[in-house]
């Protein structure tokens, strides 16, 4: 029986985790790196860094806003120009997520930076699943970026190491 | 890499492990979100011990492994009784499924008959109690229960020997035994399947297992689906990065054009429908076609719909673990004051 955390006072402890699954590395992922959405317990969608979304044009654009005030751990600060770096790096490779192309958006997919902290997607099709598709597309710092990015100071490329 | 089609493109990744002995997580402390955590300072993934050496130690010590998942049924009693663990469970959104190779020479599975034969041949109810130890749940369609609103979920095909045998007589039957493979750890699941198929439709089985690396070349010739495959039904498990993906994910790999697990032609029906289905931007629209693929595709029968297993986690009693359901995250994991770290 737990009789008392620590929420509220700072995280305290450690513990030691074993995980077979051949996912391991996206959970990696997934405990350490921030995307606009982000999985409930429940394994339901909700906002992580995107503050609030709406579709307009029938489907065709996806206006998100940006979290205000969120920092990646540098201190840099997370917000619409950190996001249209994640969607440029992630539309450079064609197979860039391991379990395959399914969480690509489609080619001709665009994203345009609407201000300080809001951006549209703007589809060739409308995309009905592409608030998903944004927890594949990983935000990261500049530092990341311009350091090891997903593979590419190591394997030279992006391909299937997002 | 698998590449399954040039245009538009379409591949999945292949992948090989090579893990690092101990992988270090440290929290950072100014999150935005309070609310949800971190509430751990840190977490280290070992991938230093075997799995059954992992599973003795947090049953029977303390500091060495406080959370292992991937915990067999069979394995939870253990857990139970022990004096330092504690199991926690939750219906994960994964589904364990056939492929049926509807291009399978000898067989008449392209004919809806013998693949529904193959689904009322099976008594999904006995597989659940007796093979998963109650820790799963009958699967209808490809869609797991956690998936779906209670009120849209479909009824799995019902065990009837008597007219699979019917089916698969009008069909035209089979000329040769069945082959039955399986990937991974699935393989009490496939012999069960077997026995059912040999009993209700009166036809050899053999099962083929393939574990490890073994893996690698069954699942790109079925991904590149250039070569014929070996087998007739494949066994295999496969999730979801989210309930409301599923169809994207779970429906798409086994049956849809870009699928990397389809054997057989692509089935028009059903691209047509997965072409609505991403149209639809909300919530209840989505659900709503959602909810005709996965009918679709159980009343085609064009997969062997089998079971969605519970994910089992070993927990240290001293650590407040939240399980989710299409992932495995710490964000609101925490442990008490009598945990080892704390003492």
């Amino acid at each position: 029986m737990v009789e008392e955390t620590n929420q509220g006072n700072g995280p305290v402890g450690t513990i030691n985790v074993l995980d077979p699954s051949p996912l391991n590395w996206l959970y990696i992922t997934y405990n350490t790196v921030e995307e606009l959405v982000r999985a409930t317990p429940d394994g339901t969608i909700e906002p992580a860094a995107m503050e609030d979304y709406r579709w307009l044009d029938g489907g065709y654009t996806l206006e998100v806003n940006v979290r205000e005030g969120n920092r990646f751990p540098d201190g840099e600060p997370l917000n619409a120009h950190s996001v249209k770096r994640a969607f440029d790096e992630v539309m450079l490779w064609a197979s860039p997520h391991p379990p395959g192309t399914q969480f690509n958006f489609a080619a001709g997919t665009t994203l345009e930076v609407t201000g300080e902290h809001s951006v549209r997607f703007h589809f060739p099709e409308p995309d009905g699943q592409a608030l998903g598709k944004l927890r594949a597309m990983h935000v990261m710092s500049t530092a990341f970026w311009e350091g090891p990015g997903f593979g590419y100071e190591r394997q030279g490329s992006g391909e299937g190491h997002w | 890499m698998a590449i399954t089609q040039m245009d538009p493109f379409a591949a999945t990744w292949l992948q090989l492990e090579d893990r690092t002995p101990r992988v270090r997580l440290t929290a950072n402390p100014d999150y935005w979100d309070k609310d949800r955590g971190p509430r751990l300072r840190e977490i280290v993934l070992r991938n230093d011990l075997p799995f059954e050496e992992a599973l003795d130690l947090v049953c029977t010590t303390e500091g060495e492994v406080d959370v292992l998942s991937g915990v067999s049924p069979a394995d939870a009693e253990k857990i139970e009784t022990s004096e330092y663990a504690k199991l926690v469970a939750t219906d994960a959104v994964f589904a364990v499924a056939g492929v049926i190779n509807r291009d399978a020479e000898g067989l008449p599975l392209a004919d809806r008959r013998a693949r529904l034969a193959l689904n009322l041949a099976v008594d999904r109810d006995r597989l659940v109690r007796e093979t998963m130890f109650g820790r799963a749940t009958p699967l209808a369609g490809l869609a797991p229960p956690a998936a779906v609103p209670e009120e849209g979920r479909l009824n799995p095909h019902p065990h009837d020997a008597s007219r699979a045998a019917e089916l698969w007589s009008e069909a035209g039957g089979a000329e040769r035994p069945l082959r039955v493979a399986v990937l991974g750890d699935l393989e009490d699941v496939a012999r069960a399947v077997a026995a059912d198929l040999e009993g209700s439709l009166g036809v050899g089985v053999d099962v083929v297992v393939y574990r490890g690396e073994e893996e690698l070349p069954v699942r790109r010739r079925l991904a590149e689906k250039k070569l014929a495959q070996g087998w007739d039904i494949l066994i295999l498990g496969h999730g979801a990065q989210f309930a409301e993906s599923v169809v994207a994910e779970l429906h798409r790999a086994f049956v849809g054009a870009t699928g990397e697990f389809r054997a057989g032609p692509v089935v028009p029906e059903f691209e047509s429908l997965f072409v609505e289905l991403a149209a639809k931007t909300t919530p209840p629209e989505q659900a709503e076609v959602s909810g005709r693929i996965d009918r679709f595709v159980r009343d085609e029968a064009l997969a062997l719909s089998l079971c969605a297993p519970q994910a089992l986690y070993a927990v240290n009693r001293h650590v407040d673990f939240t399980p989710y359901k299409t992932s495995f995250e710490f964000a609101e994991t925490s442990v008490d004051n009598e945990h080892w770290s704390r003492r």
